[in-house]
């Protein structure tokens, strides 16, 4: 009975939360729809310095058009500024987004943003609702509901995704054939080093890597993966394979690439029979 | 714009360290009620253990959102500065905390001395060199907050590189460094007392659930405060103290699982409950007699099944009652005997708590 009050409670919390928040976005009034959200230009690349921190992505200077004086703003990623920057080249577009009247509370993102309603919220609300639902259903009516209740509709959800997530892996491979290749340098190697509670110190290694496309744009950028011994890299030549349309789409392992693509949709596909497992199970205990 | 140099910062207020204390009680009430809740299957501590915190938080962001907001309002000010005096805090990290003696020049208001702590990367520390010109930004409200800026336009780039910033003597505006012993005490205190406040007000369920559960396992009988169990070869009996009752789903649940536990889970011949008492009588050893499950009883079922019994039975005044589960004869029954000035009904149920048949007196 208490377990019943509690589930109560806390679907109707989530309820009124969610309806608030729908209730807001129709009025207008949510964060995202007060943000104002401009293009904004990288204008100058900064050199990282070998052995730094990669704390705040690659510094970069960045001009966007003011919305209210149409003036040029030049501003930097300088502290927390939303998404960190990774893969700068001059003249690249990037997201500037500020709360309506503040513009020194900007923020920055890899790419220019289009407005947003702000429905991410309540939709997590409803989310939380709807989970509440079914235990509360799963409590009252035995616990099979349980798992025809979430297995059914996030089966329904994964297998509604599964042809864009083929279609992004079969466009994501056609991306990786027709890629440029181009001669790379590692010029810095980035060291981050962090004292954990439990496990002593521990280090993160970035290794920042710098190409020039074919039609002259040079791209810094930090290069996580596909490098054997990052710690030693410093100055090492590279081959990189870059998308001509987006330059921050680069590889160093096409192969590697095109596996974890694959990957995606036997993740995806596995987790739709998973989900319907258990939703068919539900029902067959019932 | 104006600047009211050398303000001292408000920190341990009463207010922030009274949050301090607060926020602390609640963590360690919090944590207590739900690990308690947890261990002894409570879903009221539970609930107070998720539920308490939850609100706190939630008062808590409501409180400080007219400040955070005002706070966030004020357009942060650029000034060229030059550093009197830095000293990192040599440690493992690549990010030292150093602090900084800076003289800040702004263009339109009054120059001032100030003192923070700033994290700076080991490599990038050459670039803050003791009488080197840094650009900084800081809210006009609050100096002490003053940040150097990492990365700076290149406006202001420039103009660090050829300004030549002259040192301010004078009130050194500080972010004084909190009295760590002071808060630490307080947060401490504030924990322990949302603990010990959490342990007072649980402590029926907390420490019945300690007794009970250790009952039955170092001998044949058990003397508690509050219960005593007893177990032979043939039966079992728990008696509870006063102020409780076997009509409580849990106490029933518990009083049955403290006769059953270990490795040997005996099947039951008969279960007698009374308000108070509990009995098991064991189906003895090797005997051809299937018995039943005890901790199968519909225990959620008891307390219902008493009540009809007690009020759809015309007994009048019903005085006392007693259950008894059997499986003798056939299927597990339950029998509630209800007896009153007026005689005694009987109401018969299956093993899943459902009414088959009523014997009124």
């Amino acid at each position: 009975m208490d377990w019943e009050k509690f589930l109560a409670l806390w679907c109707a919390v989530w309820a009124v939360l969610a309806l608030a928040g729908y209730g807001m976005a129709l009025a207008g009034v949510t964060r995202a729809q007060r943000t104002v959200r401009r293009t904004g230009r990288i204008e100058q690349v900064r050199m990282p310095r070998h052995g730094g921190s990669r704390t705040g992505g690659i510094s970069v200077v960045i001009s966007y058009r003011d919305a209210t004086s149409d003036e040029e703003v030049t501003v930097t990623n300088d502290g927390e500024r939303g998404e960190v920057i990774t893969a700068a080249w001059e003249g690249r577009e990037v997201g500037v987004s500020h709360p309506r009247g503040r513009p020194h509370a900007y923020r920055l993102a890899n790419t220019p943003q289009e407005p947003s309603r702000g429905l991410g919220q309540p939709a997590f609300a409803l989310f939380l609702f709807y989970c509440g639902l079914v235990a509360l259903v799963a409590v009252g009516w035995g616990w099979p509901w349980a798992l025809i209740g979430l297995g059914g509709p996030l089966a329904v959800f994964a297998a509604v995704h599964l042809p864009g997530t083929v279609r992004a892996k079969n466009h994501r491979i056609e991306k990786l054939a027709a890629m440029d290749t181009v001669h790379g340098r590692i010029i810095a190697v980035l060291k981050d080093v962090t004292v954990d509670q439990d496990n002593g110190t521990s280090t993160t290694i970035t290794p920042v890597l710098s190409f020039t496309t074919h039609d002259g744009t040079a791209v810094t950028a930090h290069c996580t993966s596909n490098l054997p011994d990052p710690a030693g890299s410093y100055g090492r030549d590279v081959t990189v394979h870059y998308a001509p349309g987006d330059l921050a789409d680069f590889t160093l392992d096409r192969a590697a690439e095109r596996r974890g693509e694959k990957l995606d949709v036997v993740v995806n596909a596995l987790a739709v029979v998973v989900l319907l497992g258990a939703a068919v199970v539900g029902m067959a205990m019932l | 714009m104006t600047l009211t140099v050398g303000a001292p910062p408000r920190h341990h207020a009463p207010a922030d360290l009274a949050s301090g204390f607060l926020t602390a009680g609640v963590i360690g009430a919090g944590l207590t009620a739900f690990i308690g809740g947890c261990m002894v299957e409570s879903v009221p501590m539970l609930v107070t253990g998720l539920v308490v915190p939850a609100l706190y938080g939630l008062l808590f962001l409501l409180v400080k959102l007219p400040r955070r907001a005002s706070e966030a309002a004020v357009v942060p000010c650029r000034a060229l500065a030059v550093i009197e005096s830095r000293e990192p805090v040599w440690g493992e990290t690549s990010d030292v905390p150093v602090r900084f003696d800076l003289s800040v020049v702004p263009d339109d208001a009054p120059a001032f001395r100030v003192e923070m702590w700033q994290d700076v990367n080991r490599v990038e520390l050459t670039e803050y060199r003791s009488g080197g010109t840094v650009v900084v930004e800081y809210p006009p409200d609050r100096p002490w907050r003053t940040r150097i800026v990492r990365r700076p336009t290149p406006q202001w780039e420039e103009r660090a590189a050829v300004a030549r910033v002259a040192s301010v003597p004078g009130p050194v505006v500080r972010s004084e460094t909190p009295d760590s012993s002071l808060n630490g005490f307080l947060n401490l205190s504030g924990l322990l007392l949302g603990v010990a406040a959490v342990l007072l007000l649980f402590r029926a369920d907390l420490f019945d659930f300690h007794e009970g559960g250790n009952g039955a396992v170092p001998g044949p009988s058990v003397s508690s405060s509050s219960s005593t169990i007893t177990v032979t070869s043939m039966t079992g009996t728990v008696a509870i103290g006063p102020g409780r009752s076997m009509l409580d789903e849990s106490e029933l649940r518990r009083g049955v699982e403290s006769l059953t536990q270990g490795a040997d889970k005996r099947r039951a011949f008969t279960v007698v409950v009374q308000d108070r008492l509990l009995t098991v009588v064991f189906t003895p050893a090797g005997a051809k007699v299937a018995g039943f499950e005890p901790r199968s009883l519909p225990y959620d079922r008891v307390a219902d099944l008493v009540e009809e019994a007690r009020t759809t039975l015309n007994v009048d005044s019903p005085r006392s009652w007693q259950l008894i589960a059997e499986s003798a004869t056939g299927p597990l029954r339950l029998r509630v005997v209800v007896t009153g000035d007026g005689g005694t009904g009987t109401l018969e149920a299956d093993g899943k708590g459902e009414v088959l048949r009523r014997n009124g007196s």
